[in-house]
């Protein structure tokens, strides 16, 4: 059994938020319904798309079934999500879930394999933090515990997640910029008055303003001030108009 | 597996080479030492303190054993102390068995989130060993051949700066171009004053821009 939550929330201000993506409504539903009734957390879904969880402006949080780690078909994938991820956020956390029994079904005994450990020592290797759980109420007390530790860091989410009406094509723009995570986005909304105000920002403001690495900074104030060279659109033009 | 207080922490100056593994003594003879010879170079020492194992890299191992779990909070103290003196990265494997698996949670809360060390769980010594050989080959290996490394960044921002701008409503593919044609950049774009747009994509869409970028 779990243990019993404390749901006083720690740290200064007001509890911190999580993002979800979409996609773990289907996949993990405990978990979100979890974080929302037993730890009170705010939780906001959103079609993330790069990362299943953000839980600060600068910590994503992938959640990978056991099994997935155990065999070579899933380590592309795997390794290109996690590559993709270290280019718009500072820390990156694996929560390693043991895989579901399905009713009838006898608990699965875990063969480990040569493959699982070597993933493992990559994973360690590159300087991604990895958490382990057995169901997904572990996998939502883990994701408190880091919301809280990142919110005392004074790296926590900005709350309401959502801008109103108009503003959402504001923030569908910066989330087309290719560098920036979704809590990003969120905090260029939040902090600039319009996207010239934050286009006419120096480094250390967008830093500020998006919460942002110096590095990271300087990618967006670089992006918003490309020389745009037609000749260098790949031939034909992509044909993307919805992202 | 008792660890008395005043063993020291490290040796602190131990130069490991590629593909060994320098052992505490007192693991000489044991399971996970027996099945690491032969796949890594093992060499065992004493006075490594609180240390397990020493890998190149400047990473080492600490192993809680099934019994130092369930015997209480000399590990915990053990794992305060080599994070505190030492500088090295530490890795710490643990035996999580169906005894010990009770505390597993309270023990990755304490490694992992509140010292930041790596912790990772194996049932028993014979999993211990074929972790360390998977641990020490990726630490011979070549940085680039990480697969969970970044590679290199985007080349072009050309298809981006598009998208980014196709994202102000009323403008499409075509406005789009025409627009960085004219302006160049998205900063420049935002400068621009409402005339300067009207003659590049007519009167209405030049407000709604204007606007869209200034509120």
């Amino acid at each position: 059994l779990q243990p019993a939550a404390e749901v006083s929330a720690q740290g200064p201000g007001p509890s911190p938020c999580i993002l979800a993506d979409s996609r773990e409504v289907s996949s993990g539903p405990g978990v979100i319904s979890c974080l929302r009734a037993v730890h009170g957390l705010p939780v906001r879904v959103c079609p993330l798309g790069s990362s299943d969880y953000i839980v600060s402006s600068r910590l994503a949080v992938d959640r990978v079934f056991q099994s997935e780690l155990q065999s070579p078909g899933n380590r592309s994938k795997l390794s290109q999500r996690l590559q993709r991820l270290q280019g718009v956020f500072e820390r990156i956390c694996v929560i390693v879930e043991t895989d579901r029994v399905r009713p009838g079904e006898t608990s699965r005994f875990f063969q480990r394999t040569q493959h699982y450990d070597g993933v493992l020592s990559a994973l360690v290797q590159a300087g991604i933090r990895i958490l382990f759980s057995s169901c997904q109420e572990e996998t939502a007390a883990l994701l408190k515990e880091l919301a809280l530790l990142e919110h005392r860091k004074d790296a926590a989410l900005p709350v309401p997640a959502e801008p109103p009406g108009p503003r959402r094509h504001v923030l569908d723009f910066y989330l087309s910029i290719p560098s920036l995570s979704y809590g990003a986005a969120l905090s260029l909304c939040r902090s600039f008055g319009s996207i010239a105000a934050a286009a006419n920002s120096s480094v250390p403001a967008l830093a500020a303003g998006a919460r942002l690495s110096r590095p990271q900074a300087e990618e967006l104030h670089r992006f918003l001030r490309h020389d745009f060279d037609v000749q260098l659109l790949p031939q034909p033009l992509p044909a993307k108009g919805k992202s | 597996m008792t660890t008395k207080a005043n063993l020291p922490v490290t040796a602190g100056s131990i130069v490991v080479p590629y593909g060994h593994v320098i052992g505490n003594e007192k693991w000489r003879g044991s399971e996970v030492a027996q099945r690491l010879q032969g796949k890594v170079r093992l060499i065992f020492e004493d006075g490594l303190g609180l240390v397990d194992f020493h890998l190149s890299n400047r990473t080492c191992i600490l192993l809680i054993s099934e019994a130092d779990l369930v015997a209480g909070d000399e590990f915990k103290r053990r794992l305060v102390r080599f994070r505190n003196a030492s500088s090295l990265r530490g890795i710490v494997i643990v035996e999580k068995t169906q005894i010990s698996g009770q505390y597993y949670s309270g023990v990755q809360k304490l490694v992992v989130l509140e010292l930041g060390m790596v912790l990772l769980p194996v049932a028993n010594q014979g999993e211990a060993s074929q972790l360390i050989i998977q641990l020490v080959r990726e630490q011979s290996r070549e940085r680039g051949a990480n697969p969970f490394l970044r590679r290199q960044r985007a080349p072009l921002a050309e298809p981006a700066v598009l998208r980014a701008v196709q994202h102000i409503p009323g403008v499409g593919k075509t406005k789009a171009l025409l627009l960085l044609q004219r302006f160049g950049s998205i900063h420049r774009l935002c400068n621009a004053p409402v005339n300067e747009l009207e003659q590049v994509v007519g009167q209405t869409v030049a407000q709604q821009i204007y606007t869209f970028l200034h509120s």
